[in-house]
């Protein structure tokens, strides 16, 4: 795995002026109009705290939300079975996770299909493949053939099993965080868990301006046992927030500090990150729509607002409508994909395998946007400045009108000298057409093919994989029992 | 608002305007000024509101209106409706449909749900929208007091949408199940789940759903 840490000068769309007017304005949100917390607890913990609750709705005044925002921590790092693969969130890193809740799956072969969980093992192993992904993530498909009461038990070992790399805890109810608690205790051991979180879980608030009861649920969870969460208001503007960028921004900032804000109140030092999930919608059709200008505009001033709070952000990802890895997939992925870099976005859920509007995790897709990545972590590092950078003694060698190709500063560099595209063709087009004539999409059909056949488990130790076993086969064997509806 | 000095065959092009321009107390006026004059209530509709909202439809599907517009349109149909309605009832006309709709249980996820709520308002549908994550019980109160034709359950979330089934069931318990159309959507829903679930459509946007319903009920009325 290669980390990734931005080197390049930040890109603040906002004026400091511009900064503190959305802060106001979010300051206006929470003081006069509030937020709703759909959880009894949640709003006594808000109110023995000196929130100002109403009904469902908790007011917040400014001092008081930046007094508990300000027990943040503003960098942590996550644990992965393999500390090696452990990541840093915060500053400067920059986190690659693949894409997240997709019910359905898609490839050259199989077209669009529901996803099961040996997608989901699939997907897992891909991300555990790519040297440009270093998060294994969390839903990275629904697998819908197994039973909603005992899914996240199967994601989980599949993700410890399958990876070695940091993983996502389960948000689906209180129950089922408690859970993934358990199995990182398993895991990494409980004591170490609280020194650093070895879950990173992903808190929707369900804009505008309301946290449900799951969600609230897995916050006091997670918090309670000093796990880490991203708190993400998801917001389409047009629909669940005003058609206007600072309107939008306003909102999305006040919801996502008064979330971070219950998190500290519940246990302060808790590990948090700023999220942001903000795209439009097409205002004639009311589809969801990814990839256009204003979300990027709102994508770099949330990203700004986060620093301004000194807190780790989220956002962005390789977002596309398309249905297929075709030009949309491309143009749209690489329009979001390059603001979140130039935000500086700590953890970029979703960077990888995202096709229409999120509903579906694409194979080829994939392995497309991991070559993407891959320039990105070149570009993300910067200029090397050094004297051998500058290469003198090249200039030396070669006489003017000469080649570089032979000097003893090409020798030392030409294997990693330029990033080399593997599913992209450099070829004639004579030469591609002897090669088959193939396009993208068919170089990418072949690499999935061939990473899945050449995957390698990484080590478990047996004593660990055994335990974990037991407890899986012991919860599902309690929630079979457990009175449902569904 | 006067409309004295409008032929009728003014009127009914007034109203159809006020209603593409979602000119709600305009609309309801002229249901009025109709009634007046001595049309049916079931002229009213036809010439007047479902004229109007067929030209609010065509543009829309044709991507000149934006969803704002219908929805100040469809406003403006439900105003219009409210008069008509006990009118058309009292008059034993065939009823456009009642519709109940809600997200089901363990979902709060009801953008969708509610854009489809205001199309088939939108289509002169009278729509009890019963909000956000309504378990069974909740769907089987609002269809004794309702008597809806249709019942609407959307889902946005994966592990809430498998409630849907259980709603179902419920209706076939109470032996609800044969006098209603059960309509299913949202993001993950599929025709294949919609058929696994026992439910008789899945709408993939608010127009389709809004065909289907007037398709069911034409058949309906027909039978």
């Amino acid at each position: 795995m290669q980390p990734i840490t931005y080197n390049l000068p930040v890109y603040d769309l906002l004026t400091v002026e511009g900064v503190a007017r959305v802060h106001n304005m979010s300051m206006r949100i929470l003081r006069e109009l509030g937020i709703d917390f759909y959880d009894d607890e949640a709003r006594d913990i808000l109110r023995a705290h000196g929130a100002d609750v109403r009904g469902d709705t908790v007011f917040f005044d400014e001092e008081l939300l930046l007094k508990y925002v300000g027990m943040a921590p503003s960098q942590f790092t996550q644990l992965a079975r393999n500390p090696q693969n452990n990541v840093n969130i915060g500053g400067n890193n920059m986190v690659f996770a693949p894409v997240y809740g997709c019910p359905f799956v898609q490839d050259r072969d199989g077209g669009r299909r529901e996803a099961t969980l040996r997608d989901f093992q699939n997907f897992v192993k891909l991300a555990y493949m790519s040297p440009y992904i270093h998060h294994s993530g969390g839903t990275v498909v629904e697998p819908t053939d197994e039973p909603v009461a005992t899914r996240h038990l199967d994601m989980l070992l599949s993700h410890i099993t399958y990876s070695d790399k940091a993983f996502m805890g389960s948000v689906t109810s209180g129950n089922n965080a408690a859970d993934s608690v358990a199995i990182a205790e398993i895991v990494f051991g409980a004591e170490r868990i609280r020194e650093h979180p070895a879950l990173l879980s992903l808190i929707n608030v369900s804009s505008p301006r309301r946290f449900d009861d799951r969600m609230l649920a897995c916050i006091k969870v997670y918090a309670r046992a000093r796990q880490a969460m991203i708190i993400t208001p998801f917001i389409l503007a047009g629909a669940m927030g005003p058609t206007s960028v600072a309107g939008t921004v306003a909102q999305l900032n006040a919801e996502a500090l008064a979330g971070i804000a219950l998190c500290q109140m519940i246990n302060p030092g808790t590990p948090v990150v700023y999220g942001s999930f903000l795209s439009t919608i097409d205002l004639q059709s009311g589809a969801p729509t990814f990839g256009t200008p204003e979300s990027q505009t709102a994508l770099y001033i949330s990203a700004q607002m986060a620093r301004h709070y000194n807190l780790p952000f989220r956002g962005g990802g390789a977002f596309s409508s398309s249905k297929q890895p075709d030009a949309q997939a491309g143009y749209e992925s690489v329009m979001v994909m390059i603001p979140t870099v130039m935000a500086r976005t700590n953890f970029v859920l979703h960077a990888a395998g995202w096709l229409e509007n999120g509903l579906v995790s694409g194979y080829e897709k994939f392995v497309l946007d991991c070559e993407i990545l891959g320039m990105l972590h070149t570009w993300a590092r910067g200029v090397d400045l050094s004297d051998e950078a500058f290469a003198m003694d090249a200039f030396a060698e070669v006489p003017p009108g000469g080649h570089f190709l032979g000097t003893a500063h090409t020798m030392r560099h030409f294997r990693d000298a330029f990033y080399r595209a593997e599913l992209f063709d450099y070829n004639s087009a004579e030469q591609w057409e002897l090669n088959g004539g193939h396009d993208t999409y068919d170089r990418a059909s072949a690499r999935v093919k061939q990473l899945l056949a050449s995957y390698e488990a990484p080590a478990l130790d047996a004593g660990v994989a055994q335990r974990l076993h037991e407890f899986v086969a012991q919860r599902k064997a309690a929630i079979a029992v457990e009175p449902r509806d569904f | 608002m006067d409309f004295s000095d409008l032929s009728d065959e003014d009127l009914w092009l007034q109203m159809q305007d006020d209603l593409y321009d979602g000119m709600k107390e305009e609309v309801a006026a002229e249901t009025r000024e109709a009634l007046t004059r001595g049309f049916s209530p079931q002229e009213v509709l036809g010439q007047g509101l479902v004229a109007g909202m067929d030209i609010v439809g065509v543009d829309f599907r044709d991507g000149v209106l934006f969803v704002p517009e219908v929805l100040m349109a469809a406003n403006a149909m439900k105003a219009g409706m409210e008069i008509l309605r006990p009118l058309l009832a009292e008059t034993g006309a065939e009823r456009i449909g009642t519709m109940i709709i809600g997200t089901v249980k363990g979902d709060i996820h009801d953008i969708g749900k509610n854009l489809v709520a205001m199309m088939m308002e939108g289509a002169g549908f009278e729509v009890i929208n019963l909000g956000i994550n309504n378990d069974a019980d909740k769907f089987l109160e609002a269809i004794k007091t309702h008597q809806p034709d249709i019942i609407g359950m959307s889902a946005l979330l994966t592990t809430t949408m498998p409630y849907m089934k259980v709603v179902i069931d419920a209706l076939g318990e109470e032996g609800l199940r044969d006098t209603l159309y059960v309509m299913v959507g949202g993001a993950p829903v599929t025709e294949t789940f919609a058929k696994a679930v026992g439910a008789d459509a899945y709408g993939r946007d608010a127009a389709v759903a809004v065909e289907l319903a007037k398709a069911y009920m034409a058949k309906r009325r027909a039978a």
